[in-house]
C-alpha cells in the first residue's frame, strides 16, 4: 500500500511540469477564445501547434538543423575551452583575481551587439555564429569551474600532502572532481547561453537560422509560424538541458 | 623499547603580515617504537600543529625531527611520507569515491601497484569492520562508519606510525567508546606506533601507554606513564584504582591549565 503512495507521488513529480504547462496552454485558449483577440497579435495554441506539426518539414527543417548545427558546435568549443581556461588561471590567485571581471563582463554582453562587428571583420560566414555562441557560453561555463576549483577543503590539501601527492595529482584527483557540482552548473547555464546567443547572431546576421525565421515571420504578420518557431528553440534548449541534467546525474553521485 | 622519532626543539612560528604568532615553543620528546601516545592540551595550544609537522604536512620553523635514525632539518621528506598513516578530525573521505577507492587512492599516489596491494585494501576494510560495504559512498555511510573507512585508509599503505588527530571529536558518545576499544584493539593487532592526539581524559587513559599534557603556550608541562594494565583496560576500566589515580592527576593538571 506504502510503496503504491510512494509511486504516485513520484509520477506527480515527473509530470507536474507537463501538467502545469497543460493548465497554461488551456488558459491561453480560452482567453484567446473569450476576448476575440486578433490572431496576427496573439494566435490560438492549437493553431500555433497546427502550424507546427504540418509545416516544420518544409519552412523550418532546413533553418532547425542549421542552428542546431551552430549552438552544438560552439557549445561543444566552449566546454573545453571554459574548463581549460578555469584549470589555467585556478594556478595562480593573482590571475584569477584579474580575470573574474573580464568574464563576468563577456557573460553580460550581449551577443546581438557585437554580431554585427564581427560581420564587419569576417563577411557573414557560420563560422561568426558559432563564435558568437563561445563568446557567451565559454565564460559561464569559465566562471562556474573556477569558483569549483578554488572552492576546496584545506582539510582535503592536507590529506594529499600528507600522502606526497604533485601538483599533479591534487589536481586530477581532487580538485577536478570536487568541482564537478560547479562545473555541471557552468554546463547547464552554458547550454541555454549557446541557446541564447545562437538567436541574437541569427537576428543580426540574417540570412539563415531559426533565427532569422522568427523576425521574418513576424515582420509579414505570420505570428502563428512566429510562435510555432519559437517552440522549436524553446526546446532545444530545454532538450540539451535535460541531456545534461542526466549526465549530471550519472556523474554527480554524491549530492541528492 | 627505542626511540621511533625524535623531536628536538621544535618551534613552530606563524606569520601573519606585522604578527608572529609562537604556536609550538621549543618541544623535545620521543616516540618510541610500538607505543601508543596520546597528546593532550587546551584547544589552540598547537597540538594539531605538532601532528601535522610529524606527518610531514608542514615543516617546523626551527628544530630536527630524526626518524629511524635519520635527521631531517625540514621536516619530513617527501619520500619518507610512505612511514606515516594521517586520521583527520573530520572523516575527511573524498565523497566521489566508494569506500574500495577512497583506500585506493593512498595506493594510487604512492604508486604501490599488484594483487597484494589490491589485496591489502579488503584486508584493512576487515579489520575495521567494513568489509561488507566497498562500494558504497561515503555520504551513505554513519558517522562512526565513516570514521573507521578514514582509519582503514591511513592503515591501507601499511605505514609504521599512525597520526590520529582527534579522530572521534566529531562522533557521539556511545560511537566514540566503542571507536576507542576497537583502536586499542586494532593497536595490539596491528602492532603499529600510534600517536594519538585527545581531549579526552578517559579515552587517553583507556588506550594509551604515555600521555604529554602541553600547554596553552606549547610547551610541554607532564609526561605521564599510563601504568593501567591491559587486562584492566576493558568495560570495567573506571573500577580499576590506577585508573580513578591517574584520572584524579590528569583532571587536575588539566584543570589547572584551564585555570
Amino acid at each position: 500500500m506504502k510503496k503504491k503512495g510512494k509511486s504516485f507521488t513520484g509520477m506527480m513529480h515527473f509530470l507536474s511540469p507537463f501538467l502545469l504547462l497543460a493548465v497554461i496552454v488551456v488558459l491561453l485558449e480560452i482567453y484567446v477564445a473569450v476576448s476575440g483577440i486578433d490572431p496576427r497579435i496573439l494566435p490560438a495554441p492549437h493553431v500555433i501547434f497546427g502550424k507546427l506539426f504540418t509545416r516544420f518539414r518544409r519552412d523550418l527543417l532546413k533553418d532547425f538543423l542549421y542552428t542546431l548545427r551552430v549552438i552544438l558546435t560552439g557549445y561543444c568549443i566552449a566546454i573545453p575551452g571554459g574548463i581549460c581556461l578555469a584549470a589555467i588561471c585556478s594556478q595562480s590567485k593573482l590571475l584569477s583575481k584579474a580575470i573574474t571581471p573580464v568574464i563576468i563582463l563577456m557573460i553580460c554582453i550581449p551577443m546581438l551587439t557585437v554580431v554585427p562587428i564581427l560581420i564587419l571583420r569576417m563577411g557573414l560566414v557560420i563560422e561568426i555564429r558559432i563564435i558568437a555562441v563561445v563568446l557567451q557560453a565559454l565564460p559561464v561555463i569559465c566562471l562556474n569551474t573556477l569558483s569549483g576549483f578554488r572552492k576546496v577543503e584545506s582539510a582535503k590539501i592536507e590529506l594529499f600532502e600528507s600522502l606526497g601527492a604533485t601538483r599533479r595529482q591534487i589536481f586530477f584527483k581532487l580538485i577536478f572532481p570536487n568541482a564537478m557540482p560547479q562545473v555541471f552548473t557552468g554546463l547547464k547555464l552554458g547550454c541555454i547561453f549557446s541557446t541564447i546567443a545562437a538567436m541574437g547572431a541569427d537576428l543580426a546576421a540574417g540570412n539563415s537560422g531559426l533565427g532569422t525565421k522568427i523576425s521574418a515571420y513576424s515582420g509579414s504578420l505570420m505570428t502563428d509560424m512566429a510562435y510555432a518557431t519559437i517552440i522549436v528553440v524553446a526546446m532545444i534548449g530545454i532538450v540539451l538541458f535535460t541531456i545534461v541534467c542526466e549526465i549530471e546525474k550519472r556523474v554527480v553521485v554524491w549530492i541528492k | 623499547m627505542s626511540d621511533l622519532m625524535r623531536f628536538e626543539g621544535v618551534c613552530k612560528v606563524f606569520d601573519k603580515g606585522l604578527d608572529e604568532t609562537v604556536v609550538l615553543d621549543d618541544l623535545s620528546f620521543s616516540v618510541h617504537e610500538k607505543e601508543y601516545l596520546c597528546i593532550m592540551g587546551p584547544s589552540g595550544c598547537g597540538k594539531s600543529t605538532l601532528l601535522k609537522i610529524a606527518g610531514g604536512i608542514i615543516a617546523p620553523t626551527l628544530g630536527t625531527i630524526e626518524l629511524k635514525g635519520n635527521r631531517y632539518e625540514n621536516g619530513i621528506p617527501r619520500e619518507q611520507l610512505k612511514n606515516f598513516g594521517f586520521v583527520f578530525q573530520q572523516h575527511n573521505l573524498l565523497e566521489w569515491r566508494t569506500v574500495y577507492q577512497n583506500l585506493h587512492l593512498n595506493l594510487e599516489i604512492f604508486r604501490l601497484k599488484g594483487k597484494e596491494w589490491e589485496s591489502r585494501i579488503s584486508e584493512m576494510l576487515k579489520l575495521v569492520g567494513l568489509d561488507a560495504y566497498p562500494n558504497i559512498y561515503p555520504h551513505e555511510l554513519s558517522g562512526g562508519m565513516r570514521q573507521r573507512t578514514g582509519i582503514a585508509r591511513a592503515l591501507v599503505h601499511n605505514p609504521e606510525i599512525l597520526l590520529m588527530d582527534q579522530p572521534f571529536g566529531a562522533l557521539d558518545a556511545i560511537t566514540r567508546k566503542m571507536l576507542s576499544y576497537e583502536m586499542l584493539n586494532l593497536w595490539k593487532k596491528t602492532q603499529k606506533t600510534i600517536v594519538m592526539i585527545t581531549n579526552s581524559v578517559e579515552e587517553a587513559l583507556l588506550v594509551s601507554q604515555r600521555i604529554i599534557v602541553l600547554n596553552r603556550q606549547g610547551k610541554i608541562i607532564h609526561e605521564i606513564d599510563n601504568t593501567i594494565p591491559m587486562e584492566e583496560r576493558n568495560e570495567d576500566i573506571g573500577y580499576s584504582e590506577e585508573f580513578i589515580r591517574l584520572r584524579k592527576q590528569l583532571d587536575k593538571i588539566v584543570h589547572d591549565i584551564q585555570g
